[in-house]
């Protein structure tokens, strides 16, 4: 018989997920798998509601990242409308979009990802928490995260209407210009999140790099898939959240697929498996080949570790010095998994300084942030780079102006095949002879959670029943029974 | 005990998410006691973990209503728990089940965290399904938490006097 190890639910991630890991008779490992138990059911929900109220209603979609929804949605109406927003309206976006980025990677790195690297992959799972993080990295530090975390999210309230559920984006621009006074504040906390983020990027320096056992880690070859990236970038292919066109780059380095974000479905598609809720995507021309790497695999991989692989370069003066140490340390493209902490913390520069480009840029402040929609609503597609990657947002709209189809894409379904990948790695790299800790078992999570994936908003396919799938191997690997419940209820047995 | 100068004593915190089965019952008991109690700080919330902080910051009390899904009572079973009640258990899930988590980071870092936290929970159904109905048993007991409510906030309120 098999020993089958779970490992339930995985800790400090958004939304319940399983990984089942399948022993063979010499304890090594059979099969990893990362499973998803959860139920949404957003784009059936949605149907038959007014266009306008879609930024509200998807920005509920989850407690961690609803301005990512907001904007995606926002910039979909831009397009179901067809109409443009003045220039003021699209920094504000864009500044309100940065404060918000700037949050939530801080939030990840000290946080959520800090138990792992701050505090250490091998530390005492008693001391891998966020209390462990603040004993590592100093009360004051702790203080200074919080503090610098509630003036960002104060910024997006005076801008957005509300710092969690922002109420500002409309078709054609956004609520109200930013009044001198508040512009005044977003440049004041804009030089201090600069300052912070370079202080995190010492911190990281500190903590991580100067430590080789952590350096060894994350260029291990158990965390190291060779796969596409994709991410969006500005007309001259530096990294942008908000707006650009998508890049994808092959595992070598090369640029393989360039397109607008209205283009995305020729690019890019989705497909099941019986053994999770989530819908998989993969690039169109390479094909889905199966849980392989390579360039002959659609598999592709989003997020920061992603977002540097496709661009050339950053365009802010301190992240791009972060960003060419990084290359110069780990080369390019980059295709260790853990690299995204490192790259995320890049990214938090980036979105500073772009706050703090925004902040003065006396546009910002134009009290034109409205183009009044004049079309009948058809199809909208908005994309933006969520902190966990490449979020997209499809409507349709009937003839009655009410939403009739909504697709929506999020970052984790991007990410989801190579997280798949990552599981399996290294589960095989680091248990042997049937040796399983509790340090394996995190470095074993840890493939998953430096996506950082957000399951609760993955697992919108509303399928009929819960997917499930069990396999008996015998020690030669060779499949003696499956069991399978498909998502319609069936059961099958082969 | 004397009551701080600056903020509420006592805050009343409703978690939940509207459009989520009966992930709508905290927002509901919150509705009635805004109604009935004025002056007592109402505040609804669907963030979670780390999100939930402002929330939480503040007030030398705070009174959570929340829903919980254990499984092993039925639906519109009713919980009160005090904080100290629970073995609290860090790094176990601050994205999404933080409350704790989040009031251990504020005491760390000597934060402005209650003095005294009092959850009140109700066994629910089915949180999970967008735009879903409520579970008849989990709908029954909106009058009953909100009641409970009310009592619990003053005698909090007569605690200070």
């Amino acid at each position: 018989m098999n020993t089958k190890v779970s490992i339930e639910p995985i800790t400090r991630l958004e939304g319940h997920g399983k990984i089942e890991i399948y022993l063979d008779d010499k304890g090594n490992v059979d099969r990893a798998w990362f499973q998803v138990p959860e139920l949404r059911g957003f784009e059936k929900f949605v149907q038959g509601r007014l266009p306008e109220d879609m930024p509200q209603i998807t920005s509920r979609i989850c407690g961690v990242c609803p301005t990512a929804h907001h904007m995606a949605s926002t910039k979909a109406l831009d397009d179901l409308y067809k109409v443009t927003p003045p220039a003021a309206a699209k920094k504000v976006r864009e500044l309100v979009y940065s404060t918000f980025m700037a949050e939530d990677h801080t939030l990840h790195f000290y946080f959520l990802g800090g138990p792992d690297f701050v505090v250490g992959p091998t530390a005492p799972k008693a001391e891998r928490n966020v209390l462990g993080v603040i004993a590592k990295v100093g009360i004051e530090t702790g203080q200074k995260v919080i503090a610098m975390r509630r003036k960002l999210r104060e910024l997006t309230a005076l801008a957005a209407g509300k710092p969690i559920h922002p109420v500002f984006g409309l078709p054609g621009g956004v609520a109200k210009p930013l009044s001198a006074d508040i512009l005044a504040q977003f440049k004041t906390v804009a030089a201090e999140a600069v300052d912070f983020a370079l202080f995190t990027l010492d911190v990281f320096d500190k903590i991580v790099l100067k430590n080789s056992g952590y350096v060894d880690l994350i260029v291990s070859d158990g965390f190291t898939h060779k796969t596409y990236y994709m991410g969006m970038v500005d007309e001259k292919n530096r990294l942008n959240f908000y707006d650009g066109t998508m890049r994808v780059v092959a595992p070598e380095g090369n640029e393989s697929a360039r397109f607008a974000s209205r283009d995305y479905a020729q690019y890019i598609a989705e497909r099941t498996e019986p053994w999770s809720y989530m819908k998989f995507t993969y690039l169109k021309a390479p094909g889905w080949t199966g849980f392989n790497e390579g360039s002959s695999s659609g598999i592709y991989c989003v997020a920061p570790l992603a977002r540097l692989n496709v661009t050339d370069a950053l365009a802010t003066p301190h992240a791009q010095a972060a960003y060419e140490q990084y290359i110069k340390t780990l080369g390019k493209p980059v295709h260790h998994t853990l690299a995204n902490h490192w790259a995320r913390v890049i990214e938090l520069l980036y979105a500073a300084e772009r706050m703090q480009e925004l902040a003065n840029d006396p546009e910002t402040g134009d009290s034109n942030v409205r183009t009044l929609p004049t079309e009948q609503p058809r199809e909208g597609i908005g994309i933006v780079e969520a902190p966990r990657g490449t979020l997209i947002h499809h409507y349709k709209a009937g003839e009655d102006g009410r939403i009739s189809n909504a697709n929506l894409i999020v970052a984790t379904q991007n990410n989801a095949a190579r997280i798949a990948l990552g599981v399996d790695k290294a589960a095989r790299t680091l248990i042997t002879g049937g040796k399983v800790d509790d340090g394996i078992l995190n470095m074993v999570e840890m493939a998953f959670r430096a996506y950082d994936p957000c399951l609760g908003c993955a697992t919108h396919s509303l399928p009929g029943s819960m997917p499930l799938r069990v396999n008996v191997h015998n020690p030669q690997g060779d499949m003696l029974t499956t069991v399978r419940r498909d998502s319609d209820g069936s059961i099958h047995r082969t | 005990m004397t009551v701080p100068s600056t903020g509420p004593s006592l805050r009343i915190l409703a978690l939940g998410n509207d459009i989520l089965g009966d992930d709508a019952f905290a927002f509901l008991v919150a509705q009635r006691v805004r109604e009935r109690i004025p002056g007592v700080e109402v505040t609804c919330s669907s963030a979670s973990g780390f999100h939930l902080l402002d929330d939480l910051l503040g007030v030398e009390r705070l009174l959570v209503v929340d829903t919980v899904m254990t499984g092993t009572a039925p639906p519109g079973t009713v919980y009160v728990v005090r904080e100290g009640d629970l073995e609290v258990t860090p790094g176990n899930s601050p994205h999404y089940t933080g409350i704790f988590e989040t009031l251990s980071l504020a005491r760390a870092l000597h934060l402005n965290a209650p003095r005294e936290v009092l959850i009140i929970a109700v066994e629910a159904a089915d949180c999970l399904t967008v735009g879903g109905p409520m579970h008849p048993a989990v709908e029954a007991v909106v009058p009953v938490i909100a009641e409970m409510v009310e009592s619990t906030s003053r005698n909090f309120a007569s605690d200070f006097s």
